[in-house]
């Protein structure tokens, strides 16, 4: 279990983490969100102690993180992948870390063959390719074989089979009852991988629910609808904060109402209905709502930008229903 | 990661993690890990055989040319107390490449990343530094007493049987021979301090190399101020255990400032280092990685 109360970080005038609270709860995979420089990794760090906090408390299990006395056994942390030293081989680099809380040489070829490193162990990091660091992170976060993991971008450079092998794994794991917190910006691989989901903004929680509530919440439910009657069907269901978009004559796609009020009003008036079907937003698309007043940095290429997103019919559903 | 390793052989029923209770961080252990860090990289290893080699080269070098001139009865070679100042050299330039070492095996970290990985597995900071001074300090140390040991032999296996070798009943010749390895491992922890301090190879490696080869020699001016402070300086109070007690006692001669005996500037050398190593102490634990 991680507990953060009142989180702050500042680095001189900026505030990268701003009176921060959540808790990390064990036996579930919870997903951290949000944009760059959202202050998701700053968090991750100041949990491991590798920033000081400006303000506020994180604890792991109840003690900071410095207090254990096996911190390697407390928390597995892959914060990223390039904390290694370069000249250095990956079996050398795990015996070390190993050897400060007498982990000793058996361990370390179990995570290098769990990790599929075995090829390269005994070759110096600095040629290593991004997905080969990333297994060498994973592997250096499981060598205390930990209560918690705490997975920054954990499957950044990896290969599908690879981002297959962290999902089960961390799925696992949490099945186990130990505190998965990981973050990603593959909103599809999240989508299948965390049961719970944080969102930061800015350096504040926008959202912290379960993953389903999240998608739910900022999305609303919008109901494609295919009528060859569609501009009548439109004329009964306007008002009664129904909103309607029309892609095509025949088309509609129908936010604010459920599929059953419509197929009843269609009914009563007799009309023909070709399909008529639900769509639950994506997590994609829910994080999308939640973040695009705090994204740090707007690309502005592509449809993204707010002034875009009104004019997209589909996301036109998704608009102001932001928190 | 072939999806043959099924996640249910994983992380858990693993038989390589010792039991619970044993896997623990303690000090003696974190001093093994920084062993395995400092000899797993080449750059130790480099900095160490060149360390001896110079030693043992200038040595040798010397020897023979001492052993040539023999006979021509040149000054100050008629016993073993000149052919003392050999080791001096030697000592002078194989610290060029004990400060090397003193300052990448701490900076090396922080330019790799790896210092985040030391940090998150020893989160209270302080034993990982003091294990990595320890092994530092250690290595050097023995690495410098095998070199002055050889060179030892060399030197009578040349000057031995001309009686030019040095005697090693005689106190002051001791003291300089303990002092060589003495010397190169606190000019080693010194680089390191400073190496903590700055975090960064190239600005620690040219403060120590600037301090100790330009900066002390600037201090030689003859101008009050600076010949006051000169004796204070950490390698001119330092080598003084290097130096025989007359050419000492020559320097001495006309000299503004305050003159150092052997020891007094050893300690004085000895009290840099700790006053460096607290501060990068204080720094480290501040700081964020």
């Amino acid at each position: 279990m991680i507990e953060a109360h009142g989180l702050t970080k500042r680095y001189g005038r900026k505030t990268a983490v701003d009176d921060v609270s959540f808790t990390v709860h064990p036996g579930k995979v919870t997903g951290f969100l949000g944009p760059n420089g959202a202050g998701k990794s700053t968090t991750m760090r100041m949990i491991v102690g590798l920033d000081h906090p400006t303000h506020g408390t994180v604890t792991v299990n109840g003690r900071r993180y410095d207090q254990h006395l096996a911190p390697l056994r407390e928390v597995g942390a892959l914060l990223d992948a390039k904390a290694v030293h370069t000249g250095r081989s990956a079996y050398n680099h795990l015996r070390a870390m190993g050897a400060t809380h007498g982990i000793g040489t058996a361990r370390v070829r179990e995570v290098i063959e769990m990790t599929g490193l075995e090829p390269v162990a005994r070759k110096r990091v600095g040629g290593f390719s991004l997905g080969m660091g990333q297994r060498l992170g994973m592997a250096s976060a499981l060598l205390g074989d930990p209560h918690t993991l705490i997975l920054d971008e954990p499957v950044n450079g990896l290969d599908p089979e690879g981002v297959v092998w962290v999902r089960n794994l961390v799925r696992y794991l949490a099945s186990q009852g130990r505190t998965i917190f990981l973050s990603s910006h593959l909103m599809s691989e999240m989508a299948l991988t965390a049961d719970h989901i944080i969102v930061l903004g800015r350096g504040r929680v926008l959202a912290d629910a379960p993953v389903a509530d999240i998608v739910g919440r900022s999305t609303g439910t919008t109901v494609r609808v295919c009528s060859p009657q569609a501009a009548r069907l439109v004329e009964l269901l306007a008002g009664k904060g129904v909103s309607i978009t029309s892609t095509s004559p025949q088309w509609l796609e129908v936010t604010g109402t459920t599929a059953q009020v419509i197929g009843e009003v269609a009914a009563a008036a007799q009309l023909v209905l070709h399909e008529l079907t639900p769509v639950t937003g994506s997590l994609e698309d829910a994080y999308m709502a939640l973040t695009q007043e705090s994204v740090e940095y707007h690309s502005t290429t592509t449809g993204l930008h707010p002034d875009h997103l009104g004019a997209d019919p589909a996301l036109a559903g998704t608009e102001g229903t932001i928190r | 990661m072939s999806t043959s390793v099924l996640p249910p052989r994983t992380a858990t029923s693993s038989q390589g993690i010792p039991p619970a209770d044993d896997v623990r961080l303690t000090f003696p252990r974190i001093v093994r890990s920084e062993w395995i860090k400092f000899r797993t990289l080449r750059s130790t290893v480099w900095t160490l055989a060149i360390t001896l080699l110079l030693m043992v080269g200038i040595v040798t070098l010397f020897s023979a040319i001492f052993a040539s001139q023999e006979g021509a009865g040149n000054a100050g070679g008629n016993d073993g107390t000149s052919s003392i100042i050999v080791f001096t050299i030697a000592a002078n330039l194989a610290q060029l490449a004990v400060v090397v070492l003193g300052v990448l095996v701490i900076t090396g970290e922080y330019s790799t990343g790896m210092i985040r990985s030391t940090l998150a597995a020893v989160p209270r900071r302080l034993p990982a530094l003091w294990a990595k001074g320890v092994v530092l300090a250690v290595s050097i140390f023995l690495v410098s007493t095998v070199a002055m040991g050889i060179s030892l032999g060399v030197m009578q296996l040349f000057l031995g049987a001309k009686g030019l070798a040095p005697d090693l009943g005689d106190a002051e010749t001791v003291r300089i021979l303990v002092g060589v390895p003495l010397y190169l491992t606190a000019i080693a922890l010194l680089a390191f301090a400073i190496g903590a301090l700055m975090r960064h190879s190239a600005g620690a490696l040219a403060a120590v190399l600037g301090l100790l080869l330009v900066v002390e020699n600037l201090f030689l001016i003859p101008w009050k101020p600076l010949q006051h402070i000169s004796p204070f300086l950490p390698g001119t109070a330092g080598s003084k255990i290097l130096m025989p007690k007359a050419e000492i006692d020559a320097m001495s001669q006309g000299a503004v400032g305050t003159v150092l005996g052997p020891w007094q500037g050893y300690a004085v050398l000895l009290a840099w280092v700790v006053v460096l190593l607290t501060a990068a102490a204080v720094l480290l634990r501040r700081r964020n990685a």
